[in-house]
Parts: structure tokens; C-alpha cells; sequence
């Protein structure tokens, strides 16, 4: 009987501490699976995924997604970058990558392509367009303190949707976060300087720019502060040089 | 004292040499070598997103073999000295068998330290160069861009390449696989067979990397039914975390571990280790020889 | 009174197979005790219990019932050991490591420093008969040579009480007789000596006392001649003896009650075996 109360013992005191310890250790969760996974990637990769191979799995996956893109073939890249997106929501990388080969890629070889009437071929570009726009706020959402994504999300509505307002909102957003890019504010108020009813605004985050010396007095912000000045009527005294 | 640890050194020595005359050892290592190598072959990316995906890769195969060899090594040490009688050679000396297992621990973790060191200096290697590779082509990239976008891009990769975390990464690598090797000891203090233990080892593997999982639906009552309750107790209880040593995700997110984390985790690892070591022990002190 | 090398009191065993299907009691109501300086000869068809007493004895198992004391010490405390020098039947070692890496290893387990290890190496070596084959890992020794590597690793620290499972198994003639005549140097020297052995011939050259075990019972037990006394039979071994002599003996026995069993010139095997071949390396 000794020996088992010895282990019964053992246990009592070992169990407690180990889950009192586990919790202070508990840090990012991976995120759960959704159940087509498995059969997306196969029962292997499955396995490597539960062995605590989610990585690598991942990593893999956003390879195949490059080969996808390398052959056009588009359906096969969402599949691929969905999965490896779902399997390392904290990779940026992914993310970032997901967003520009919908938004960039898809969607210009979907608007170039001439099998499809003018009118099909703006759809699909549109529909792209909106699965770059989803990866890039699905990946936000996963990854809120990264500035890399409201960045990239900021340069597709400027480029792609030309909403100025929602690019200087995102830019915004990102110059607040730490490790931006140095041109987000000025980028930010740019944008905003093309928003209808906000060119005051626009102005007055140009000129405190302005006013932080050398550094920030690239010719674009000079230009854009002098356009401003022009379009305010803006007093000669309070002009820059 | 001192002579209680000059058999417990005798018998790490001898079980470490056993294992390092083994060939399946050298067929491990190699394997995991030639995956770290290729690992930059795979991605065929631009460099800074290289790094990521090489750093990944390395990491997932040192993971991967340390964790192997870590169970294979350990489940075949007290089958083979009961086959072939050695061990009662060895404990007819005046050797107690609390220093009998731990010189088989820490046998095997100083053929664990010595294979993630061969590990480790090539996967750093590679890395390094690849971010030289991907420094250089930054520069010339961004050549006549404003210093500052030249600073914050080279700052990415640096992020991207070897640093702290990559280093705490694989000493939390070999802690989850010293962790292995106390859990295989505890599963063959009792086993009968190398392949009773290996089987049961290889469910705890994957057991382990979900028991966080099956924690917190234990503890926040998620699940229904009083077997269910009772299969995710006894997970909870006696599994360890493993995923809890993966800083993949840490990496990946470019989140720096702190120096109280690394500490936290660590005390996670010893307390793995003690409590399953000192579980064997027990067994094995009853176990009819 | 000096306390027993081996006091083995009312030492009962049983095995308790996996999930209780069956009982094996592998040893009843043993009593045993061996003096200090004695060599006692342990006997028993395969399965008697023998192994399981020498286990016992040695703390690798414990009774069911019953005590064990070496010197008066309890045989499952670890200091017990240092005493007793163990050679297993049929002894494998870690193929892996030499003769000399061997002996190292167990001296090492034994508490014997650097240097004492180092002298006892080379003098077990060469009194074993293995000074050129120190260096050769025990994968590539015969049957013969690990046996006596197993001897050497039993000796390595001098101890008080010799425990042999089947020394002489696997080995030639000329070897088997190197390790008796060992035996009989280690008693002379106070070493106490438990031996089982199926080798009945060798077991009474060296042995003072046996015990003969059988299904778990001690069935008898005591000294040789006690035992081999047969009341009214006695050997004589005549050397140089003319035919002549001999028949007027025959007829002198013949004249009385007695007669003769058996007359005939005759060696034993293992004598004459030892005699041809030291002839032979001569």
C-alpha cells in the first residue's frame, strides 16, 4: 500500500503546482481550426498541424500559394493563402502578401482579361479587390498592434478604391502604432488633403510637419503645403518661405 | 553526496556513450541537417520574406528531430538492460535507483545538447547568410529612398533574421525535449516493451500540443458529458503543455519574449521534469526486476 | 559469536502474474545462513528457486515474507552492497565499452577513486586472463571471456561476499579450473563465497557446505562429507600398486564381511583432458 500512497502523494503535490504554472505561462493561443481544414490540407499535414507543426504547415502552404501565383492560377492561390492565413494568423507576412495578390495581382489579370466582356471583368476585379481588402482587416483584427497592415490596407484603398478618407485613416492608424513606416503621417495627411470638406484639417497636420525641421520638409510636403495654402487662401505672413 | 553523484556521472557517461555509438543517432542528425539546408532552397520568395519562412523551417525541424530523438533514445535504455541483464550487474553495486534513472536523464540530455548545438550552428549559419543577402538587396533597393525608409526596411530584416528570440527559441526547444525524455522515463518505469513506450509517447506528443485546448475547456466547463469532463481532467492533469515551448508564434509576430516569460516557462520545464522523474523513480523503486 | 556472512530468515516468494491470473511461489519458508570465510554451494534443477535466491539475497527483489541479513544489516539497504561482489548467469555487459571501460564503469559505481581504479583494472585484467584484451569492447569477446570480465567487475572492490550465478558456464576446462583454484585463493583470503552451479563435480572440489533447492524448498543441506557419507561404503585411491598387491587385497576385504564394489584404473575425464593439453603447450 506504501508505494501507491507515495505516488498518490506525488500526484497531489504535482498536479496543482503544474496547472498553476501552465496558466502563468499561457501567452498567444494559436487560434482554433475550422473543420474543412482537414480535408483542404490532408490528413498528414493534419497531424503535423496537431504535433505542433501549425508553423511549418503554414510556411509550406504560403510557398505553394507563390507557385499558384507564379502559374495565374488564382482559385488555387486564395485556397492556399486562406489556409496558410488560418494556420499562422500571426504571420504579417501572409497577410500582407494575401491582400496585394488578390487586390494587385487577381485583380489586374481579372480586368485584363479578354474572354470576359468589359462589364464581367470590372465585377471580378471588384470581387478581388474586396477578398484583398478582407485578408488585410481579417489580418488586423488578428494582429491589431502592427502597423504593417493598416499601412497596406491604407495604400489599397489609395491606390485601388481611391478613398482617400479611409487611406488617411488607416495611415493614421498606423503612425500611432510602434515600428512605422517615418511616411505614414505625412502619407495621412496627404490623403486627407483630398478628402472634400477636411483640407483645413489637411492643412494644419502639414504644417505641423512642417514645423518638425528638415527632416519632414521633403518637395512633396512642400508642394502639398503650398497647394493648401493656395486652396485656403491662406494669409502671406503665415505661408511658408 | 559527492559519491552518489560520481555513480549518477558514471552511469550519464556510460548511457551517453551508448547512445552516441548508436548509428541511429547519426542518421537523426543528418536528416535534420539536410533539412535546415534545404529549408532555404524551399523558398523561392524574395530574401526578407525568406528569412521568416527559412527561420520557420529550421526551427520546425530542430523541434521536430530533438523531440524524436529524445523518445527514441530514452524508451530503449531500461528495456535494453533488462533484456540483456545489465541492470542487474549495475544495481547489485551499491547504486540506488533514484541514481540509476537520473543517470540515464541526464545521459541523454547531454546527447540532446550536443546534437541541438551541431543543429543550432548551421541553422544560425544559414540564416546569416541569407540576411546578409537580403541586407544587400535592401540597399540596393531602397538606394534612393530617404534614409529614414532605408533604416526602418533594414530594421524589418534584422527583425526577420537571427536574434534573442531565435536563441531562446531553441533553448526552449531543448527544454520541451528534456521534458520528453523525464515523460518517456515515466512511461517505461512501468512499460514492458520499447514499442509499448514509443506508441504511448508518440499519443502524448500529440496529446501534449493540445493540451492548453483541453485546459481551458476543462476549466471553463465547456465541455458536456462526464467523460468528456473526465478525458479533458485527466489531459489537464498528467499531460504536459507542450505547445507552451513553441515560440514560433512569438516569432512569427515579431513579439519579443520577456525576461519574466522566459523565466515562468522555464520553472514550467523544471517542474515537468522534477515531477515526472520523481514519478518514475517511484515505480521503478517497485518494479519486481 | 561472530555474526553470519548470510542469514536468510523464513524467506518466502511469490510472483503475482498480470492481472492476477496465477500465483508462482518460487520460494518456501527458506532458512539459510553462511558463515563468514565459507564457500557454500547453492543447488537445484532449473526453476528450484536458486536465481531468486541470489536476488533476493542481493536487494534486486524483496520477499514475499521473511528477513535477509548480510552481516547483520538489512539486505535492502544500498551500503550492503559494497560488500558483496555480484557475477550474474550468462553476464552481459554494455557491449558498447571495453573490457577496461567495463571494469572502470563498475568500479566507478562502487565509490573506488581514480587511482585505486586504475591499479585494479590492470591487476583484474591479468588475473582474469584478459591483460591483452582490455582494450577490445566486449562485443567482440566470446562466451569465455565476458564470464570472466563478469568475474573481474565482481571483484573490482574487494568485497566481503562473493555471489557467482554459474561462474563456470561456457567455459573450457583449463579456464573453469583457473577459476576454481581462484575461488579457493579468495576463500583463503576470509572472502565468503555463495556459488550455484549445475556443475556437481566442481561444486564439491571447492565447496564446504550446499544446499540442494527444489521447487522452493530447501531440501537438505550441510556439509560434503556429511552429506556424501555413504555408511558403509569408503574409497581408497591406490597409486602404484602392483597387480600382485592388489589381488591380495581384494582377497583379504573378500575374507570378511565386506566385498568390493568396484576395482578399476581409472582418471577422470577432466584429469585427463587438463593432462593432455598442458602436455600439448609444453
Amino acid at each position: 500500500m506504501k508505494p501507491v500512497l507515495a505516488l498518490i502523494f506525488i500526484l497531489l503535490a504535482f498536479v496543482p503546482l503544474k496547472l498553476k504554472m501552465e496558466a502563468a505561462c499561457d501567452r498567444i493561443a494559436p487560434g482554433s481550426l475550422s473543420i474543412g481544414l482537414r480535408e483542404q490540407i490532408g490528413q498528414s499535414a493534419f497531424i503535423a498541424v496537431l504535433g505542433g507543426f501549425r508553423s511549418v504547415i503554414a510556411d509550406l502552404l504560403f510557398i505553394d500559394a507563390y507557385s499558384a501565383w507564379e502559374r495565374t492560377d488564382w482559385t488555387y492561390l486564395l485556397l492556399r493563402l486562406r489556409q496558410a492565413t488560418e494556420l499562422q494568423p500571426r504571420a504579417i507576412l501572409f497577410w500582407e502578401m494575401a491582400g496585394w495578390h488578390m487586390a494587385w495581382n487577381a485583380g489586374t489579370a481579372a480586368l485584363e482579361d479578354d474572354s470576359k466582356s468589359p462589364a464581367a471583368r470590372r465585377r471580378l476585379q471588384h470581387d478581388y479587390l474586396e477578398l484583398g481588402k478582407d485578408f488585410l482587416v481579417r489580418g488586423i483584427a488578428h494582429n491589431p498592434e502592427k502597423p504593417q497592415l493598416y499601412e497596406a490596407l491604407a495604400r489599397l484603398y489609395r491606390d485601388k478604391f481611391h478613398d482617400h478618407a479611409r487611406a488617411a485613416e488607416n495611415f493614421e492608424k498606423a503612425s500611432r502604432l510602434p515600428g512605422h513606416a517615418s511616411y505614414d503621417e505625412r502619407f495621412s495627411a496627404y490623403e486627407l488633403s483630398y478628402c472634400e470638406g477636411r483640407e483645413r484639417e489637411a492643412y494644419d497636420r502639414l504644417r505641423t510637419l512642417y514645423q518638425r525641421g528638415e527632416k519632414e520638409r521633403l518637395p512633396r510636403l512642400l508642394n502639398q503645403l503650398r497647394a493648401m495654402e493656395e486652396r485656403l487662401k491662406i494669409p502671406a505672413n503665415e505661408r511658408i518661405p | 553526496m559527492s559519491s552518489s553523484l560520481g555513480r549518477i556521472a558514471a552511469i550519464g557517461r556510460t548511457t551517453f556513450t551508448e547512445l552516441a555509438r548508436l548509428r541511429v543517432f547519426y542518421v537523426l542528425v543528418l536528416f535534420a541537417l539536410v533539412l535546415i539546408i534545404s529549408s532555404s532552397f524551399l523558398a523561392r520568395i524574395s530574401l526578407q520574406q525568406e528569412l521568416q519562412v527559412t527561420k520557420d523551417i529550421a526551427l520546425g525541424a530542430i523541434n521536430f528531430f530533438l523531440s524524436m530523438l529524445a523518445i527514441v533514445a530514452t524508451a530503449q535504455l531500461l528495456p535494453r538492460d533488462l533484456e540483456d541483464r545489465v541492470i542487474y550487474s549495475v544495481l547489485a553495486k551499491p547504486v540506488r535507483r533514484f541514481e540509476y534513472m537520473l543517470g540515464k536523464f541526464f545521459g541523454v540530455l547531454g546527447l540532446l545538447v550536443i546534437s541541438l548545438v551541431a543543429m543550432s550552428i548551421l541553422c544560425l549559419a544559414v540564416i546569416h547568410l541569407r540576411e546578409e543577402a537580403a541586407v544587400r538587396e535592401t540597399m540596393q533597393q531602397l538606394s534612393q529612398s530617404p534614409s529614414d525608409e532605408l533604416d526602418h526596411a533594414l530594421v524589418a530584416v534584422h527583425q526577420a533574421g537571427a536574434n534573442r528570440d531565435l536563441i531562446l527559441a531553441l533553448l526552449l526547444t531543448l527544454t520541451k525535449a528534456a521534458v520528453l525524455v523525464s515523460l518517456t522515463l515515466c512511461v517505461s518505469s512501468f512499460a514492458t516493451s520499447n514499442i509499448f513506450t514509443i506508441s504511448a509517447m508518440a499519443m502524448v506528443y500529440l496529446v501534449g500540443h493540445l493540451e492548453s485546448i483541453a485546459r481551458d475547456y476543462w476549466l471553463h466547463q465547456r465541455a458536456a458529458g462526464w467523460l468528456a469532463r473526465t478525458f479533458l481532467a485527466v489531459v489537464a492533469f498528467f499531460f504536459p503543455d507542450l505547445q507552451a515551448f513553441n515560440l514560433s508564434d512569438q516569432i512569427i509576430a515579431a513579439s519579443s519574449l520577456s525576461n519574466l516569460m522566459l523565466l515562468k516557462l522555464l520553472g514550467l520545464g523544471a517542474i515537468y521534469i522534477v515531477g515526472y522523474i520523481v514519478i518514475a523513480i517511484a515505480i521503478f523503486s517497485q518494479r519486481e526486476l | 559469536m561472530t555474526e553470519p556472512a548470510i542469514h536468510v530468515s523464513d524467506v518466502t516468494k511469490v510472483f503475482a502474474t498480470p492481472f492476477r491470473r496465477r500465483r508462482i511461489v518460487a520460494l518456501q519458508h527458506l532458512n539459510l545462513e553462511i558463515a563468514p570465510g565459507e564457500i557454500y554451494g547453492l543447488l537445484g534443477p532449473n526453476g528450484s528457486g536458486k536465481s531468486t535466491t541470489l536476488k533476493i539475497i542481493l536487494g534486486l527483489i524483496e520477499p514475499t515474507r521473511g528477513s535477509v541479513r548480510i552481516f547483520g544489516r538489512d539486505h535492502s539497504a544500498v551500503g550492503v552492497r559494497r560488500d558483496i561482489g555480484f557475477l550474474p548467469e550468462n553476464a552481459y555487459f554494455h557491449k558498447f565499452l571495453t573490457g577496461a571501460e567495463t571494469l572502470r564503469f563498475h568500479a566507478k559505481l562502487s565509490g573506488l577513486s581514480g587511482r585505486e581504479t586504475k591499479s585494479r583494472i590492470a591487476e583484474l585484467l591479468a588475473t582474469v586472463g584478459l591483460a591483452r584484451a582490455g582494450d577490445a569492447r566486449l562485443s567482440t569477446y566470446s562466451k569465455g571471456m565476458l564470464q570472466r570480465i563478469g568475474l573481474a567487475q565482481a571483484l573490482i572492490h574487494h568485497p566481503k561476499i562473493l555471489v557467482l550465478d554459474e561462474p563456470t558456464a561456457a567455459i573450457d576446462p583449463a579456464g573453469s579450473r583457473d577459476i576454481q583454484n581462484l575461488i579457493v585463493s579468495l576463500k583463503e583470503r576470509g572472502t565468503t563465497i555463495l556459488l550455484s552451479s549445475h556443475l556437481l563435480t566442481q561444486v564439491q572440489e571447492v565447496c564446504d557446505r550446499v544446499g540442494i533447492l527444489h521447487r522452493g524448498k530447501l531440501l537438505r543441506e550441510g556439509h560434503l562429507e556429511d552429506l556424501l557419507a555413504i555408511e558403509n561404503q569408503t574409497e581408497f585411491i591406490v597409486e602404484n600398486a602392483t597387480p600382485d598387491f592388489l589381488d591380495g587385497l581384494e582377497q583379504q576385504i573378500a575374507s570378511t564381511n565386506a566385498r568390493v564394489v568396484r576395482r578399476k584404473p581409472q582418471t577422470s575425464l577432466e584429469q585427463f583432458f587438463l593432462k593432455v593439453t598442458e602436455t600439448s603447450d609444453e
